[in-house]
């Protein structure tokens, strides 16, 4: 199975934040999906936090949170 | 045992030296020192047998004789070949060697005999005086470029030294191209440590690091010998990071051309050691200021050079009593060509050509009368046999439209040909032009032309005309002194010797 | 125009104040320290006779033409080689000096064939005018005398011929060869009168030459001479405009006979390239009336049905119909455009806008995506800007260059001939690049470090370069605590041990020893500037090393001046412009996010349309999108997609899964075998607009033909809008931008009435800097303080595996471009007839591969096939390609990969097998 663009896509944008702390790393990602995703994608990753969070970096789950 | 010095020189070798050497080798009381050569090209292989009354003379020697000279030596007996001891022939004692003065008497490559002969005390001298004092002590001496041109060692020297630079050069050049001169050879060959002083001395007069001397090709020995004198003087703390423990830093670099006369020409010569093509560079900038690499660099000839260890070791007030008029010091005059004795001399400024050629050189070689001799090198200008009470003088041959050069001397008798003398100037012209500039690099050949026209009998007028305006062109429009200087013989065979370009070969 | 003939003063202009007086033939001229007496006399008005100068060289003295008299001197000094020096009185024509010139040309003459009136050169060669300029009469040598006419011509260079007999050895062109394009394949053979130009003693073809033209351009007869010139005969009229190649944006003289391109001539008054030229704008513009373009539209059912040529508006008609219907069904964001950076500013901005005012949406994207999207956002990131820092010329005052995954001798030829000069000068070399790219050792060249990382390494370097500078203390602290911010965070994390050079050798490859020296060079050398290309964007961390770059410039204080800063090589002539122009899904032009309502307040003024704030699809996304079948609809102007990005497997379902695909291009290209809708576009010849390349510099593209296709690009875009519903309408390009300028602040002071006036502007151009700005962030940086952002090394996932033990990358080479549309439709494939893969030796052996060898290229994604060439350019374990033809289909084995922050894919690392193919060569194949 492979994995959904969006989830790919924000795993990748998580890994450049693990230096930092878990709550300014989710700021950023979330600033991040904000700036440069198009709704539909930040619709779909939202979905994915609820329904594979198992695919997802926890700071992207976190992140998604402050997305939405 | 016997010690018997054999000249190394290469004059010496091609008349046989190291067979009349290896012959005297395979006598077990014989002790063999190879010297550099006293000059005398007439007498080579010129053999001296030290002796209680100093050192003996017997010349030219073949192998097949050494045994009967050998029997003669230890018997103390007369032989046809016996000179008498060298110092005292007329030749050496009408001379006052001062660039010379160990060529021929030491084993070129002994640290030893260099010191016992007075060698290093210039380099010491200058070091306890300083840079500028150095240089104060060459323009006082008057010493000019021993090359050709003439120009005042110890001006270019302050220049150098007066222009800011981590990086400084010296530059020896010993592309000794000119025909009839080879003073350079027999000083390389035969003291190449007072060249490797006299290199060191400039270094450190305008604070230069790194030296570099170019070698012409076709100079094996006087490579192979400079290589080795190299190394010595390495080893010997004479060159390197601490020289004689003072402190100064001066690395020697040998370098060797490929065979382009035109790299003679100093800028040429910078272009070749940074591995381009050998083609003349533009002036300005002078080497002084924008050399080698594009740094600050010293470049003088081999006797430039090989002056100053004396210079520093007796003083610029010394050396600048010799000579005349702004031509002071001594010249290596060397005397070639159609010459009963051939050879180096090396004298005071000042001396006529006529003694030169007829007294010292004893005339023609063929015994028929002198009709011209040509000063400094192919490009000079051709002297009449009524023109040789000129002196040995930069500023008398100048205005005499001639030019001392490097001091090579070649001698002409009566059977000469001038036209073709003055063709031959083209023609080394267009053979050894760096090919840069027009009028050099087409002048030449078209001269060659213009004068086979001349004398073909072609329209001599209109053709006469022509080869002034070609010299006019050269003279005046060349970009160096190859192509600027090709004019002196040609116009001064025509002056002197119109006649022979009147036509006479109707065939050409 | 009539035919430009631009002033040659005969020796390079000097830099300084006019400072010394001098007085030529009596007229009074002041001019700076160290100006040639040629140069001053013609700055007086008076020209010199001369052959062997010329302003674009160092002098040479050699012709003795330009002999003069000076008051007080003696002799006839050559005024080329003589500087002036204060009251200098300067005679150049008096008897004397008639004489010795009408001398020297009587020898030029004497060994010059004597066929000027058949001669290509006729009316354009300096041999004649010098000779009636001096007043020559005779030639009294006569003519059959020793020569060199018999020597035979060569004709190997398919741009230009070499005819020997026709030379006069003044070396222009050899010197052209080593002063300004650096390659010193041409040299003087021989000495004296058998010296001649010799291209080291062989055919130009099979020489050292990159056919620059430098010294064709140099040559003042006919001896190098372009064959179209021999075949059309002299051009009558010229159109300056700007080469549509790479980044560099030269400025071209076209050279028309009629309405007929005769040649392309490099300007010398170009900003970017100041009279020097490569092989590709100089010479292949053949392309432009290939046989190959198609004039018509065309449309088509399906894409299995043949092209059906339309008129233009039945096409655009057809077109906004199908927009509209899909739009209708499957919402307004199921449609999108994608710019070309080929394009034009104003081309460009049209579509941009057509997506958002028209489409009513943002999904536009531009090829920039697949290049230097990591630079828009780093450098915005860092300094504020989306752009380089400096302008071309600021090389010449660097003394550390460090060039960091790019081939500018390849990619760039004209800026790398700019570096290498002053690389020659002295300035030091450090070059970060897997492979060992020319510049590592090039003719008086040498890099100091060659540090030859992993590829996909780029941000573990870099992080250990600033670790250096940190824990060495050798940060310019007065810069730093002046004029940026977050310095201390990014300290900390930079000094921790993971960085240090020792520590990321391991996985860098590259000795911790030469990391340190290197970084200690950079930091304490003087100027130091960074150049770099797309080794360091196409990466999954493309974005964070341009970052870490921006971060390593400001903590050693080399931002704001001559000779420094960070400076992106853009591939193609108007990336930086087409970014400019707000094709990013997420930006208004002027890199303004759609989100600041300010910003699309004053948009919607003008446009009279809402702007959506969120941003739209990128070029990856669009794909993911139009799989999963929420995207329908895409305008494609001049991008060949499936082609040259990457994964084509992806890209051809994403293609095939669309509704409507619209092409506007040259050629039918392979992302047109996926299109329903195919619109002709025009070449830069036709164009009529404005292009910005690397350093910033907007330059005019000017028509030197009417549009083949009956319409320009922007028209037919225009019109499209308007069939869609949404008025856009003008009347010429210069009202396009005065509507950008009017739009965004940084290009506010621009319009086409001032480019003409100044030539070129580098933006940004405002009220505060009316003439542009050649240097940026002088003072402060455009964000205000300049921004240290930590830059963690997350490795990519794309590793060496058992199956696929290789990395390959990719990259260019000189004499084709990109995927090659253009230049495979010119003589240039005469140096490249195909694409190779570089194996190394070792690598090679154990596979069993011989030079030449067919080898079959495998990723995870699909295989494809080419010829290998055995190379020790790359480490062991490094295979490189080049994607210039679609044969090898190169990208079928690149992956998904991209840049965490920009989706621009990773190119440049690629796991792969390398085998020996037995069979036949087979097409590209996707698994």
């Amino acid at each position: 199975m492979p994995v959904p663009p969006t989830v790919r896509l924000a795993n990748e944008i998580a890994a450049q934040f693990h230096h930092q702390s878990a709550d300014r790393a989710a700021a950023a990602i979330a600033q991040h999906i904000r700036a440069f995703w198009e709704p539909r994608m930040r619709e779909e990753l939202l979905q994915h936090t609820t329904s594979t969070p198992e695919a997802l970096d926890p700071l992207v789950v976190a992140a998604a949170r402050l997305v939405s | 045992m016997t010690t018997v010095h054999v000249p190394r020189d290469s004059a010496a070798r091609s008349a046989g030296a190291d067979e009349v050497a290896a012959a005297f080798a395979r006598h077990p009381d014989v002790r063999v020192v190879r010297n550099g050569s006293r000059g005398m090209l007439w007498l080579e292989p010129l053999v001296e047998v030290t002796t209680d009354h100093g050192r003996v003379g017997y010349g030219p020697v073949t192998p097949d004789r050494v045994p009967e000279l050998l029997d003669a030596i230890r018997a103390g007996a007369d032989h046809d070949l016996h000179l008498g001891p060298v110092d005292d022939l007329p030749w050496m004692r009408a001379q006052n060697r001062i660039c010379l003065a160990r060529v021929g008497v030491t084993d070129p490559l002994s640290t030893t005999d260099y010191e016992n002969h007075g060698g290093i005390k210039g380099l010491r001298r200058a070091l306890d005086i300083g840079p500028e004092a150095t240089v104060a002590e060459v323009t006082e001496s008057g010493l000019r470029g021993r090359g050709g041109a003439g120009f005042p060692a110890g001006i270019k020297w302050k220049t150098v030294a007066d222009t800011p630079g981590e990086l400084k050069f010296v530059c020896c050049n010993a592309d000794e191209g000119d025909s009839g001169t080879f003073a350079d050879r027999m000083l390389l060959e035969g003291d190449p440590f007072c060249l490797i002083e006299g290199m060191t001395i400039a270094a450190h007069a305008v604070g230069a690091t790194e030296g570099y001397i170019y070698i012409r090709s076709e100079y094996p020995d006087a490579v192979t010998t400079f290589r080795r004198a190299v190394d010595i003087a390495y080893a010997h703390n004479w060159l390197g990071e601490d020289i004689l423990g003072r402190g100064l830093r001066f690395d020697l670099h040998v370098r060797v051309g490929a065979g382009a006369y035109i790299c003679g020409e100093e800028t040429s010569m910078l272009e070749s050691l940074e591995g381009k093509r050998g083609v003349v560079r533009a002036k300005p900038p002078i080497p002084a200021i924008t050399g080698l690499f594009g740094r600050p660099t010293v470049v003088n000839n081999v006797l430039t050079l090989a002056s100053v260890p004396r210079i520093l070791a007796d003083g610029g007030t010394a050396y600048h009593k010799l000579g005349v008029e702004r031509s002071r010091g001594t010249q290596v005059f060397q005397l070639a060509g159609n010459v009963k004795h051939g050879g180096v001399f090396e004298t005071d400024f000042g001396i006529s050509l006529r003694d030169l050629v007829e007294h010292h050189g004893g005339g023609t070689r063929s015994g028929r009368p002198v009709r011209a001799v040509q000063v400094g090198g192919p490009l000079g200008a051709y002297i009449p046999e009524s023109g040789l009470d000129l002196p040995m003088d930069y500023e008398k041959f100048a205005e005499a439209g001639a030019m001392l050069g490097h001091g090579g001397i070649v001698v002409f008798d009566d059977t000469v040909d001038m036209a073709a003398m003055a063709r031959f100037a083209f023609e080394f012209c267009a053979e050894e032009s760096c090919g840069k500039c027009t009028p050099c690099r087409v002048g030449a050949v078209r001269g060659v032309e213009v004068i086979d026209r001349i004398t073909g009998g072609e329209d001599p007028d209109a053709n006469m005309a022509l080869l002034n305006d070609l010299c006019d062109l050269m003279t005046d429009g060349s970009l160096c002194a190859m192509g600027g200087l090709t004019p002196n013989p040609v116009r001064s065979a025509l002056l002197h010797f119109a006649d022979d370009f009147t036509p006479r070969r109707a065939t050409s | 125009m009539t035919l430009l003939k631009e002033p040659d003063r005969g020796t390079p202009a000097q830099p300084g104040p006019a400072v010394v007086d001098v007085e030529v033939d009596g007229i009074p001229v002041t001019v700076p320290a160290g100006t040639s007496v040629m140069r001053a006399a013609a700055l007086s008005g008076v020209d010199i006779p001369k052959l062997c100068a010329t302003d674009s060289l160092e002098p040479f003295g050699s012709c003795r033409l330009c002999l003069v008299e000076i008051d007080g001197r003696r002799g006839t000094p050559a005024s080329c080689t003589t500087p002036v020096a204060a009251g200098m009185k300067v005679r150049t024509q008096t008897p004397k000096l008639e004489k010795l010139r009408q001398g020297v040309m009587e020898l030029y003459i004497s060994d010059h064939p004597l066929d000027c009136l058949t001669c290509s050169a006729n009316g354009d060669c300096e041999l004649q005018d010098m000779a009636g300029e001096v007043g020559l009469r005779q030639v009294r040598y006569g003519y059959d005398g020793e020569n060199h006419l018999g020597l035979e011509k060569d004709t190997s260079n398919p741009y230009f011929d070499f005819e020997p007999s026709k030379c006069i050895s003044c070396s222009r062109c050899v010197r052209a060869c080593g002063e300004i394009q650096g390659t010193f394949a041409l040299t003087i053979e021989g000495r004296g009168f058998e010296s001649k130009v010799s291209a080291g003693g062989q055919p130009f073809m099979q020489s050292e030459c990159v056919s620059c033209g430098a010294c064709v351009q140099a040559c003042p007869t006919a001896t190098l001479q372009e064959k179209s010139v021999v075949q059309l005969g002299m051009p009558s009229r010229t159109v300056l405009t700007t080469c549509a190649y790479c980044g560099v944006g030269c400025s071209f003289k076209a050279e028309l006979r009629g309405d007929e391109l005769v040649r392309m001539v490099p300007y010398k008054d170009g900003g970017a390239n100041e009279g020097h030229s490569c092989v590709k704008g100089r010479f292949a513009f053949g392309y432009a009336t290939h046989p190959d373009r198609v004039l018509s539209p065309m449309v088509r059912e399906k894409i299995t049905d043949p092209w059906r040529e339309v008129s233009w508006e039945e096409a655009i008609s057809h077109t906004a119909a199908r927009m509209r219907e899909i739009q209708a069904k499957h919402g307004q964001a199921s449609i999108g455009g994608i710019t070309s950076s080929r394009c034009t500013n104003e081309e460009v901005y049209v579509v941009q806008k057509m997506v958002r005012a028209a489409f009513g949406n943002n999904n536009v994207d531009t090829c920039a995506r697949v290049c230097h999207s990591p630079t828009g956002y780093g450098l915005k990131q860092t300094f504020g800007e989306s752009a380089g820092t400096q302008d071309f010329r600021s090389v010449a005052q660097a003394d550390v260059i460090v060039v960091i995954g790019a081939n500018p001798t390849d990619g760039h030829p004209v800026f790398a001939s700019r570096m290498k000069k002053r690389l020659r000068q002295g300035a030091k070399l450090i070059v970060v690049d897997p492979r060992r790219i020319d510049l590592v050792r090039s003719p008086h060249i040498e890099a100091a470090h060659h540090l030859q990382l992993r590829p996909g390494t780029n941000v573990a370097v870099v992080n250990a370069f600033a670790h250096v500078v940190v824990t060495e203390g050798l940060v310019d602290r007065s810069f730093v605590d002046s004029r940026c911010e977050g310095y201390d965070e990014w300290a900390e994390f930079i000094a921790r041990p993971e960085n240090s050079p020792e520590v990321v050798e391991e996985v860098t490859g590259v000795p911790a020893a030469e990391i340190r020296a290197a970084a200690r060079l950079y930091a304490t050398a003087g100027n130091a500037a960074i150049y770099y290309g797309l080794g360091v964007t196409e990466h999954s961390q493309g974005s964070t090393m341009v970052m870490g770059m921006a971060n390593l410039a400001m903590a050693t204080g080399n931002v704001g001046r001559d000779g420094v800063g960070v400076n992106p090589l853009r591939g193609q002539n108007n990336v930086q412009g087409s970014c400019d122009m707000g094709s990013f899904p997420h930006e208004l032009p002027g890199y303004r996010h759609v989100s600041d309502d300010a910003v699309r307040a004053v948009f919607e003024t003008v446009w009279g349309r809402t702007i959506r704030p969120e941003p739209g699809l990128r070029i990856p996304n669009m794909f993911d999108a139009a799989i999963a079948g929420t995207f329908r609809g895409l305008f494609v102007q001049g991008e060949d997609i499936a082609q040259s990005d990457p994964n084509t497997a992806h890209v051809t379902a994403a293609l095939e899964a669309l509704d409507l695909v619209v092409v506007q291009d040259l050629f039918l290209n392979e992302t047109a075998k996926f299109a329903h809708v195919f619109l002709p576009g025009t070449s830069f010849l036709e164009k009529d607009g404005t292009f910005t390349n690397a350093e910033r510099r907007i330059n005019r593209v000017r028509p030197v033909m009417a549009p083949k296709t009956g319409k320009h690009e922007w028209q037919i875009v225009c019109e499209l809008a308007q069939a869609l519903g949404y008025p856009m309408d003008y009347s010429h390009p210069r009202e396009i931008m005065a509507e950008i300028a009017a739009l965004t602040p940084t290009f506010a002071g621009v319009s086409f009435e001032r480019l003409d006036q100044l030539g070129s502007i580098q933006w940004p151009c405002d009220d505060n800097a009316p003439t542009g700005t050649p240097t940026m962030h002088v003072e402060t940086f455009t964000r205000g303080k300049g921004r240290f952002v930590p830059t963690s090394f997350v490795p990519t996932s794309e590793r060496a595996t058992r199956k696929f033990p290789l990395i390959l990358t990719t990259g260019r080479i000189l004499s084709q471009y990109n995927v090659g549309a253009q230049t495979r439709r010119t003589a240039n494939v005469a140096w490249h007839p195909e694409d190779v893969l570089e194996i190394h030796p070792h690598d090679a052996e154990v596979r069993g591969i011989r030079d030449g060898d067919e080898v079959s290229l495998a990723s995870r994604v699909g295989r494809t096939s080419l010829r290998a060439v055995l190379s020790d350019r790359m480490p062991v374990g490094v295979v490189y390609t080049t994607f210039h033809h679609p044969v090898t289909g190169a990208n079928v084995v690149t992956t998904e990969n991209s840049d965490w922050a920009t989706n621009c894919p990773e190119y440049k690392v690629t796991a792969v097998q390398v085998s020996l193919r037995t069979t036949q060569r087979e097409p590209a194949v996707v698994d």
